[in-house]
C-alpha cells in the first residue's frame, strides 16, 4: 500500500515535470514549406498586443515591423514619401493633403485607402487625452477622406513638425479593417495586428517568442529573409551567451547587452560589430528651483567639475561620444556653435569659492552660511548604467567639495520625483530622431516632466515656454531657427542641463549576416535588407 | 485523520482573512497613488482632473473599509481586476504563467529528492567517513552559492563550452535541466544536512536499539523506522521551500528566460501594477498555507502521534 502511495507521488511529480515539455519546438509557422531563411534576434520584453495606436506594453520595434507610416524620416531629418507618395501644404500651413499610394494592401489582402486611413486617425483622435504628449495630435482638428486615395488633415494651427511626427512609430500608423474592435475604439484593444508593413505576426507565445513572416502583400522592397524570430530573453548576459552559442543571429539596439560584452565581442574579432552615430543625448537635469542648485554659479561649477571623457572611457568603454550640448549638432536647428563647459576642476572650485561656498581645512564638503553643499541625485535603481554613472559622479563631485546624496528608487518613485521636482540632479535622455528637438522642447512646458521642474527656477522660464509655443507654430524657417537659438542657448547658458554623452545603437552579428544598417530613428530595427549567407 | 484535516482547514479561514487584510493595507500604505500609476502606464498625463476621474472609477474615494470589502467580494468571485499594463484579467495572467513555474518547481523538487535523500541517509550511516566529509563540504558550497552566479557558471560550462544543454527558454526536457538544477542545488544542500542530522538523532533512539535486539535487518531498520521518523522535520521544511519555488524564482526565471510567475511579478512590481501585486500576494499566501496544510497531513500520516495527540 505504501509503495503504491510512493509510486503515485513520484508519478505525479514526474507528470508535472514532463507536462511543461512539449518536445522540440520548430520555428516554422505551421506552413508545410520549410522557411529558407530565418533570422533570430532577441528582445528583453514581450512584444505586446501590437496595437498601432497605443504604447506600453507594445514594443516599438515590433509595431514598426507591422505598421507603416504616411511618411518616412530619413537621413539628416529629411521627410520622404512612404504610404503617401506626395503631399501639399496649404499657404496658411493648416491643411495637409496627402496623395496615397494605390498599390498598398494590408497583410490580410484588404486594400489600403483614404477611408481606412481616416478611420485610423479618428480612432486616435477620439482618445486625444492619451496622446496629449504628442503636439501633433493636439493640433489636428479633423481628417477627411477627400478621395479614394486623397487624405486631408486639417490643423488647428500651422504646426511645422507635422510631417516629422507623422513618421513616428506610434500612435499614427494604420490598422486593417479586420483588426478593429466592434466599437472601433482601439484604445481598448485590437482584434488582430494587421498592417501594411514588411512583416506580419505569424506565431506568438506570450513572454517566450514572436515569429514575424514576410507580408506577402508588402508594397515596398521585399525582405530578404523569410522570417524573423524574436526570442524574449530578459537578461543581457544570457542574451550575449545565446548569441555566442549561435542561438541568435543578431543583437541590435541600445542596452540589450552590457557595453563590456559588446567590447569583448568587438575585440574578439570573431563577430561583426557596428556602432551607430549619435541617436540621443544622456544628460543630467539640474534643478534651478531647489536648494543650492538654484544658484547659477553652482550649476556652472557642476558643469566644469565633471570629467565626462573619463566617465565615458570607464563606464561606456569609449563606445559613446562625449556630449557638450543638449542636442548633438547633427540634430535639426541645433548646430549653434555653443561654447562647451570644459572639464576644469580648478575652475569649478574657484567658481564655488566666489559664490561663497567655501571648504575650510579638515572639512570634506563646502559650506555657505552654515549650509552644506549637498545635492539629492535621483536615479532609477533598476538601470545599471544610471547606477554606475551616479556612483562615479558622486566621486567626481566630491573632489570639488560637493556632497551627493544618491537616491536610487524603483521606476514609479523615480517618475514621481521627476513630476514633483524633488531632486537636485536627475538623469534624462533626449528622445532621439525624429522627436528631437521639437518634441523634447515641447514637453519642457509640461509640469509633469523633469525638464519643466528643472527649469522652473529660471527667471526667464515664462519667456522660454512662450518661445517654445511660438517655434512649434512658426511657418518661417528663419524665424524658427532664431527661436531655437534663443531656447537652446538660454538653456545652455543657464546650465540646467549637464550633457554627458551621445548614446548610440549597437549591432553585433555573425559573419554570415549581411546588410545590417542603422536607421535614423532610434527605435527602429530595419531588417528588410538584412540577409543570411 | 478526517477530524484532524477538517480542524486544520477551518483554522485556515481566519489566517486567509488576515492575509487578505494585510495585503490590502500594505498596498495602500505605499506612497504613490494607484490612480496616478494607472494613468502613467496608460500614457495619459496624470493631471489633477484625470487623477480624480480614475480615482472615482477605481473606487479610491470610498472609505478604506468599504474599498476592502468591495475588493474582498470580487476576490471571493476570483475577480482580481485587470492589469494596469496589459489590461488583461489578472487571474487569467497568473494562471497563464503559473504552469511554467509549477513545472520548474516540480523538476527542482525531484532533483532535491534525488540528491538529498540518498546523500543525507548515507552521510548519517557513514558518519565522519571521507564520504561524509566530502558531502559536508559540497553541502556548504551548494548552500552558499548565489543562484545568479551558479546560473551563469552552469550556462557557461554546460551550454556554451560543452554545448550539452540549451542556455535559455522553455520547451523540451533539456530546457528544464539547467534552471531546475540551479534552483535545486541550494535546497538539496540544506536538506542533505537536515536529513543527516535528523537521521543521526533517530539512530540513537531506543526504538532502533530494540529493533536491533529483535534481530531486524539493518536495512529494514533504516528504511522503515529511522528514515520514516527522520523525514518529519524535512517534510515540514519542504513545505516552505516548495512555496518559495512556486512563488517564482525571480533570478533563475530571468537568467534562463523562463516564462514563469517570478518574471511576471518582478515586472509588475517595477511598474507598480497594483492589481497584479495584490493578487499575487494573496495567491502566494494561499499556496503557502495550503502547502503547510499538506506538510502537516503528510507528517500526521508518517507519525500517528501528531494526529492522535491533536485529537485528545
Amino acid at each position: 500500500m505504501k509503495t503504491k502511495k510512493l509510486l503515485l507521488i513520484s508519478v505525479l511529480i514526474l507528470a508535472v515535470v514532463v507536462s511543461g515539455c512539449g518536445g522540440s519546438r520548430s520555428t516554422a509557422t505551421g506552413d508545410k514549406t520549410e522557411p529558407k531563411k530565418v533570422l533570430t534576434i532577441s528582445w528583453p520584453l514581450d512584444v505586446g498586443p501590437l496595437n498601432p495606436h497605443l504604447y506600453r506594453p507594445n514594443q516599438m520595434f515590433a509595431q514598426d515591423f507591422i505598421y507603416d507610416s504616411l511618411v518616412e524620416y530619413g537621413e539628416g531629418g529629411a521627410v520622404n514619401p512612404h504610404l503617401a507618395e506626395s503631399w501639399s501644404i496649404s499657404p496658411d500651413g493648416k491643411i495637409y493633403t496627402f496623395t496615397l499610394r494605390q498599390d498598398v494592401y494590408f497583410s490580410d489582402g484588404s486594400k489600403f485607402n483614404a477611408q481606412i486611413a481616416k478611420k485610423n486617425f479618428d480612432a486616435v483622435l477620439v482618445n486625444r487625452e492619451r496622446h496629449k504628449w504628442l503636439e501633433l495630435v493636439n493640433q489636428i482638428d479633423k481628417v477627411n477622406a477627400a478621395g479614394q486615395y486623397t487624405l486631408e488633415i486639417i490643423f488647428k494651427n500651422p504646426y511645422y513638425p507635422a510631417l516629422q511626427e507623422l513618421s513616428l512609430i506610434r500612435p499614427l500608423r494604420f490598422l486593417g479593417e479586420a483588426g478593429f474592435p466592434e466599437d472601433g475604439n482601439t484604445a481598448e484593444g485590437v482584434k488582430a495586428p494587421i498592417g501594411t508593413g514588411p512583416w506580419m505576426l505569424s506565431e506568438y507565445k506570450q513572454n517566450e517568442y514572436a515569429i514575424f513572416s514576410r507580408n506577402p502583400y508588402y508594397w515596398g522592397r521585399r525582405p530578404k529573409v523569410d522570417q524573423v524570430v524574436v526570442k524574449i530573453i530578459p537578461d543581457g548576459e544570457t542574451r550575449a551567451i545565446a548569441f555566442e552559442r549561435g542561438d541568435l543571429d543578431l543583437i541590435f539596439g541600445s542596452g540589450l547587452i552590457s557595453l563590456h560584452s559588446f567590447s569583448q565581442f568587438r575585440d574578439s574579432g570573431k563577430y561583426q560589430t557596428m556602432i551607430s552615430g549619435p541617436v540621443a543625448t544622456r544628460f543630467l537635469a539640474i534643478n534651478s528651483n531647489r536648494g543650492p542648485t538654484r544658484e547659477h554659479a553652482v550649476r556652472v561649477a557642476l558643469q566644469h567639475g565633471v570629467n565626462k571623457q573619463s566617465l565615458i572611457d570607464s563606464i561606456f568603454y569609449g563606445i559613446e561620444v562625449k556630449a557638450d550640448t543638449l542636442f548633438s549638432p547633427q540634430v535639426p536647428y541645433s548646430d549653434l556653435g555653443l561654447q562647451p563647459y570644459e572639464y576644469d576642476a580648478g575652475k569649478a572650485k574657484s567658481i564655488l569659492e566666489s559664490a561663497g561656498w567655501v571648504q575650510t581645512a579638515g572639512q570634506e564638503f563646502r559650506q555657505k552660511n552654515g549650509q552644506l553643499l549637498e545635492l539629492d541625485f535621483s536615479f532609477d535603481i533598476a538601470d545599471d548604467v544610471q547606477k554606475a554613472l551616479a556612483e562615479a559622479l558622486q566621486g567626481e563631485l566630491k573632489k570639488i567639495g560637493v556632497k551627493i546624496n544618491l537616491i536610487g528608487e524603483e521606476r514609479q518613485s523615480y517618475q514621481q520625483r521627476q513630476k514633483e521636482g524633488t531632486f537636485n540632479l536627475i538623469f534624462g535622455e533626449t528622445w532621439g530622431a525624429p522627436y528631437d528637438p521639437h518634441s523634447l522642447v515641447s514637453s519642457m512646458r509640461v509640469p509633469a516632466h523633469a525638464d519643466y521642474q528643472a527649469q522652473a527656477g529660471l527667471p526667464m522660464k515664462a519667456a522660454i515656454d512662450a518661445k517654445i509655443t511660438e517655434v512649434l507654430l512658426s511657418t518661417d524657417e528663419r524665424e524658427r531657427q532664431e527661436l531655437y537659438r534663443y531656447i537652446l542657448s538660454t538653456l545652455h547658458e543657464q546650465a540646467v542641463y549637464l550633457p554627458i554623452s551621445y548614446s548610440t545603437n549597437l549591432a553585433v552579428f555573425h559573419n554570415n549576416i549581411t546588410e545590417v544598417l542603422f536607421d535614423p530613428q532610434k527605435f527602429r530595427i530595419p531588417l528588410v535588407d538584412v540577409d543570411i549567407k | 485523520m478526517g477530524r484532524f484535516v477538517a480542524r486544520r482547514i477551518i483554522s485556515l479561514v481566519p489566517v486567509l482573512l488576515g492575509i487578505s487584510l494585510l495585503t490590502f493595507v500594505l498596498i495602500h500604505l505605499v506612497p504613490v497613488d494607484p490612480a496616478e500609476v494607472y494613468l502613467r502606464l496608460s500614457q495619459i498625463p496624470p493631471t489633477d482632473e484625470a487623477v480624480a476621474v480614475i480615482r472615482a472609477e477605481m473606487g479610491l474615494n470610498k472609505p478604506l473599509h468599504q474599498q476592502y470589502f468591495d475588493w474582498l467580494w470580487k476576490v471571493v468571485h476570483l475577480d482580481f481586476g485587470k492589469s494596469f499594463v496589459t489590461k488583461k484579467p489578472v487571474m487569467a495572467e497568473l494562471l497563464y504563467y503559473f504552469p511554467a513555474t509549477l513545472n520548474l518547481a516540480a523538476a527542482s523538487l525531484l532533483i532535491v529528492l534525488l540528491i538529498s535523500i540518498p546523500v543525507g541517509v548515507f552521510s548519517a550511516l557513514y558518519k565522519d567517513t571521507a564520504f561524509d566529509q566530502i558531502c559536508r563540504i559540497l553541502a556548504f558550497i551548494g548552500a552558499s552559492m548565489p543562484s545568479f552566479w551558479l546560473s551563469f557558471v552552469l550556462i557557461y560550462i554546460l551550454s556554451l563550452e560543452l554545448n550539452l544543454l540549451p542556455a535559455f527558454g522553455r520547451g523540451t526536457l533539456a530546457h528544464l535541466v539547467l534552471p531546475a538544477t540551479t534552483l535545486a542545488l541550494g535546497a538539496a544542500a540544506v536538506y542533505t544536512r537536515l536529513l543527516r542530522t535528523s537521521m543521526l538523532e533517530n539512530l540513537n533512539q531506543n526504538f532502533v536499539l530494540y529493533a536491533r535486539a529483535r534481530g531486524l535487518k539493518e536495512k529494514l531498520i533504516v528504511v522503515r523506522h529511522v528514515l520514516k521518523n527522520a523525514l518529519i522535520p524535512v517534510v515540514i521544511a519542504f513545505g516552505m521551500t516548495l512555496g518559495h519555488m512556486l512563488a517564482g524564482s525571480v533570478i533563475v526565471e530571468n537568467v534562463f528566460a523562463w516564462p514563469g510567475v517570478g518574471r511576471y511579478i518582478v515586472s509588475s512590481i517595477f511598474n507598480r501594477d497594483y492589481p497584479v501585486i495584490q493578487a499575487y500576494a494573496l495567491f502566494m499566501a494561499v499556496v503557502f498555507v495550503l502547502l503547510n496544510l499538506f506538510a502537516d497531513i503528510i507528517c500526521a500520516t508518517l507519525d500517528p502521534r501528531i494526529r492522535l495527540g491533536g485529537d485528545k
